[in-house]
């Protein structure tokens, strides 16, 4: 990948399309489609946005790159009217979903906080293969909406499946009553209480049987039955085993 | 070997493997059994003849692993470390292997000669799972003895094993930043008991208890350095150390486990496992619960507390030993005030042994028996966890039910029972409450018959009081005693039919106990009484308690001697109050009111030294300091309140 930061700062005269740029503008074109404004009469509106969010450093810049995209085929362009074509939508859509994917990961799973979460999930957009975007996306549990509620554009992996999926990795107390699970990591509040939870056999690799979450959590590991409150539960992350 | 010839045993192993079974089988002696993990938190030490030799056989806690984690593990480590032995017996459920290697694992690296037992064999067959012992002992270097203590199966093989114990080849490779921290530890260490390796890994594994003995036996700047060593080590490492170090011992041991043992395909779900899960199951648990508590109720409080004390007293007492006591007293000493020492109102046959032996035995041996059953099934723990929300409510958690369900047999022992909780702020709380609010079984036994003759609303008034003082304090002293609360993390053992022998062994131990514990104090609390009533000096006291009885509590000035002895055993004062009510000179309210101050009176004079010895003077002082004036307190805002609203309980 190339650094997007060079042609944000490049002069008009030399500027190049990157595929960031076109990304953005993608993403753009879909998001005031979402917004349900209708995008017709929307070219002016899409430039303005294109130079507010960055993607390019101004209006003269943004037509050229609106040009471009309507020259590979991703746009319709007629007066004011900016129009995806079926490839274009396919495309957006990929995007769309990498975004809100990559928001939902660094949200859900590593709490990075909300700006963190907005500049990065900026660049995963550009850079998750398929193969990775599908894994996340079924890691993740193949979610409906990124962390500010907007819909998540389903993939191949979410359309296989027809009824919801639990995500691969999730606390036990995701788990339900009479389920399996392997034990993948375990992040407790200190560090006592791993090894407390070691000395009983609990760690990574380890098979578990949920017996039942109230009025406290009962699981099985092995011949040894355990009960365990709901706090230390949700610190112990399993994949489910079926 | 030690002097004289004897030699001593160790039995190691998890909690409720049957160390305490196979302990009573080697020695003859009972320690007490049941089925609820961390039973034994003190020693048991008794002889046995092994393959014609003596041996001092001492049984230690259950663990876990050998870095401890609560007091009894620092017991059973600490024996390892400090003391000489010349054989250890690793016993282990044979089901559970999985659990027991990390201790063999360790007892390898300490370099001690030991010999493994795989106990509950019966169980493991049971449970479908196969064990090839030959692949066991190639892999560890040691015959394994399987047993079924309980029966006495595989007794003796287990003999021989004991009296022929070997090092285990058994060893871990850590990974390398480990290793050579241990290795530059190692070379820092005295000679000790066991191997220097191991001390060094406990080190490593983050061991605050070792402190103790480290600072024996190094210098400070040597422990300066041991802990730079340490923390230096962790800083490679995300995860704490003791945590490294047990995952690769768990991975040498699920690859044992995996070459030596199978499970026979889907489990059957038996009887008892069904059992098991209804009685927490969050719905039919409470039904369950209830109906457990009723018929601890119809056992210790309607047949103990109701026909055996009535039995006792009026045709045992009453019409047998009394009597013939009063007639031989009579002639054999004519002189008033002897007589009357043993024969009088404050006499040692008519009061004491009657109190004693007629009220208070038939109520403790019902509980002890009932709570034995209780213990021996495997109920306890399972009620723990239907506790678990309301313990949290005052700062415990459900592993605080053992100690207070068994306070409610005998606060001493409970006390000392508290040894099984994690942290010292879980451990005042329990002892605190046992003080103030837990009556005990002789005492809940005549509480019951008094209010059995008022209106059941007393009973209500009365339990509700109780209650809500206990979850009161126990809030407000979570909230002020600093501290954090502990993890409930508690192992439930199978749910078993109690053996009845078990049962009685038990229910003996206890009674015996109780019975030299209680008796003394009575005799001397009554001849006590005696002599204050002969020098008059019982109405003094009375006079002086007046304004704080009669004025504050509206009883009659006759209940102060009720509480006087209620100092040397709360059970005792109850049964004075009794009398006072026999006699018609207390109506409702003043039982119910008097009910409430005796039952959060301070602690008998035993439970008063067991909390100086757990806890020390200074809590044991200000917990009497305490709960003495908050015990009237209650019992006078109880009286204000129930007379201004009216209330007659009639």
């Amino acid at each position: 990948m190339k650094p997007e930061n060079n042609n944000i700062n490049c002069d008009i005269n030399c500027a190049k399309i990157t595929d960031e740029m076109v990304d953005e503008f993608m993403e753009s074109i879909w998001l005031i489609e979402e917004r349900g404004k209708g995008h017709k009469g929307g070219r002016a509106a899409l430039c303005a946005m294109a130079v507010d969010e960055g993607a390019v450093n101004n209006p003269v810049m943004a037509e050229s790159v609106l040009a471009q995209i309507a020259t590979d085929g991703y746009v319709t362009l007629d007066g004011e009217a900016v129009e995806f074509t079926p490839k274009g939508r396919e495309r957006a859509r990929h995007i769309i979903r990498r975004k809100r994917l990559a928001e939902k990961l660094l949200a859900e799973v590593l709490s990075v906080d909300a700006r963190e979460i907005r500049t990065t999930a900026c660049r995963f957009e550009h850079i998750l293969s398929p193969e990775v975007t599908n894994s996340v996306c079924s890691f993740l549990g193949h979610p409906p909406t990124c962390p500010h509620g907007k819909p998540i554009p389903q993939g191949d992996c979410c359309k296989k499946l027809s009824h919801y999926v639990k995500p691969l990795v999730m606390p036990m107390t995701d788990l339900d009553p009479g389920s399996r699970g392997r034990i993948v990591f375990i992040a407790p509040k200190d560090h006592s209480r791993m090894d407390r939870l070691s000395s009983l056999g609990i760690v990574p690799g380890t098979e578990v049987s949920l017996h039942q979450k109230k009025p406290a959590f009962v699981i099985r590991i092995g011949e040894t039955e355990l009960a365990l409150d709901t706090e230390i539960a949700g610190e112990i992350y399993v994949k489910e085993l079926r | 070997m030690s002097a004289k010839g004897i030699k001593k045993l160790l039995l190691v192993g998890n909690p409720n493997v049957g160390k305490s079974v196979i302990f009573g089988h080697l020695t003859g002696k009972y320690a007490t059994v049941s089925n609820y993990p961390g039973t034994t938190v003190e020693l048991s030490i008794g002889n046995a003849a092994i393959k014609g030799e003596q041996y001092a056989v001492t049984d230690t806690p259950g663990v876990n692993s050998l870095l401890p984690m609560s007091e009894d593990e620092v017991v059973t480590r600490d024996i390892l470390i400090n003391e000489d032995f010349d054989s250890v017996l690793q016993v282990s459920d044979m089901k559970n292997l999985r659990r027991s290697l990390p201790i063999t694992i360790q007892l390898a690296e300490m370099g001690v000669p030991f010999s493994m037992v795989l106990n509950m064999e019966d169980e493991a067959n049971d449970a479908g799972i196969e064990t090839d012992l030959s692949a066991l002992a190639a892999k560890t270097g040691l015959d394994a003895v399987p047993t079924t203590a309980t029966r006495r199966k595989g007794m003796g093989r287990l003999k021989e094993a004991a009296a022929a114990p070997r090092k285990s080849r058994l060893s871990v490779t850590y990974d390398k930043g480990i290793e050579d921290a241990a290795a530059m530890i190692e070379k820092m260490l005295p000679e000790a008991r066991i191997s220097r390796r191991s001390i060094a890994l406990m080190i490593l594994g983050g061991d605050r208890s070792l402190k103790g003995w480290l600072h024996a036996h190094l210098d400070d700047t040597a422990i300066d350095r041991l802990n730079a060593i340490v923390g230096e080590t962790q800083a490679g490492y995300t995860q704490p150390l003791g945590y490294v170090i047990n995952n690769e011992r768990l991975k040498l041991v699920d690859s044992i486990v995996s070459a030596c043992q199978t499970k026979a395909g889907g489990s059957s779900e038996g009887f008892s496992k069904t059992l098991g899960r209804v009685t927490m199951h969050p719905v039919w648990g409470v039904p369950i619960l209830l109906g457990v508590l009723i018929l601890m109720y119809e056992f210790v409080g309607v047949l103990g507390a109701g026909t055996m004390v009535d039995f006792m007293e009026t045709v045992v007492f009453g019409e047998l030993i009394n009597p013939y006591a009063i007639k031989f007293f009579e002639t054999a000493l004519p002189v008033p005030i002897l007589k009357d020492m043993f024969i009088g109102e404050y006499g040692i046959v008519t009061m004491a042994l009657t109190y004693a032996i007629a009220i208070v035995f038939p109520i403790t041996t019902t509980f002890f028996i009932a709570f034995g059953i209780l213990e021996d099934s495997g109920y306890l723990p399972r009620l723990a966890i239907m506790l678990n929300k309301v313990f949290n409510l005052i700062g415990l958690n459900g592993k605080a039910v053992l100690p207070m369900v068994l306070g409610l047999g005998c606060s001493t022992m409970a006390t000392l029972t508290t040894r099984i909780l994690d942290t010292k702020k879980e451990r005042i709380i329990v002892t605190l409450l046992l003080a103030l609010g837990i009556p005990c079984s002789a005492q809940l036994g005549v509480i019951m018959g008094m209010l059995a003759g008022i209106s059941a609303m007393g009973t209500v008034i009365w339990a509700s009081v109780v209650v809500f003082v206990v979850l009161l304090v126990g809030y407000l002293s979570s909230k002020v005693i600093k501290g954090e609360p502990s993890d409930f993390v508690l192992e439930l053992p199978p749910i078993r039919l109690p053996k009845l022998k078990n049962i009685l062994m038990k229910t003996l131990g206890r009674i015996e106990w109780y019975v030299k514990e209680a008796v003394p104090l009575f005799i001397l609390g009554t001849l006590l009484l005696f002599t204050a009533d002969k020098l008059h000096l019982l109405v003094v006291i009375e006079r002086a308690a007046s304004p704080l009885i009669v004025g504050l509590l509206g009883l009659p000035s006759e209940a102060t001697g009720a509480f006087l002895i209620g100092f040397l055993r709360r059970d005792y004062g109850a049964a004075g109050l009794f009398a006072l009510q026999k006699q018609g000179m207390l109506d409702p309210v003043q039982v119910v009111v008097s009910l409430v101050v005796v039952t959060l009176f301070v602690p008998c004079i035993a439970q008063f030294f067991m909390t100086i010895k757990e806890r020390g003077m200074g809590p044991a002082i200000a917990m009497v300091t305490f709960v003495l004036p908050f015990a009237i307190l209650v019992g006078t805002v109880l009286n204000f309140g129930l007379r201004a609203m009216g209330v007659t309980l009639q």
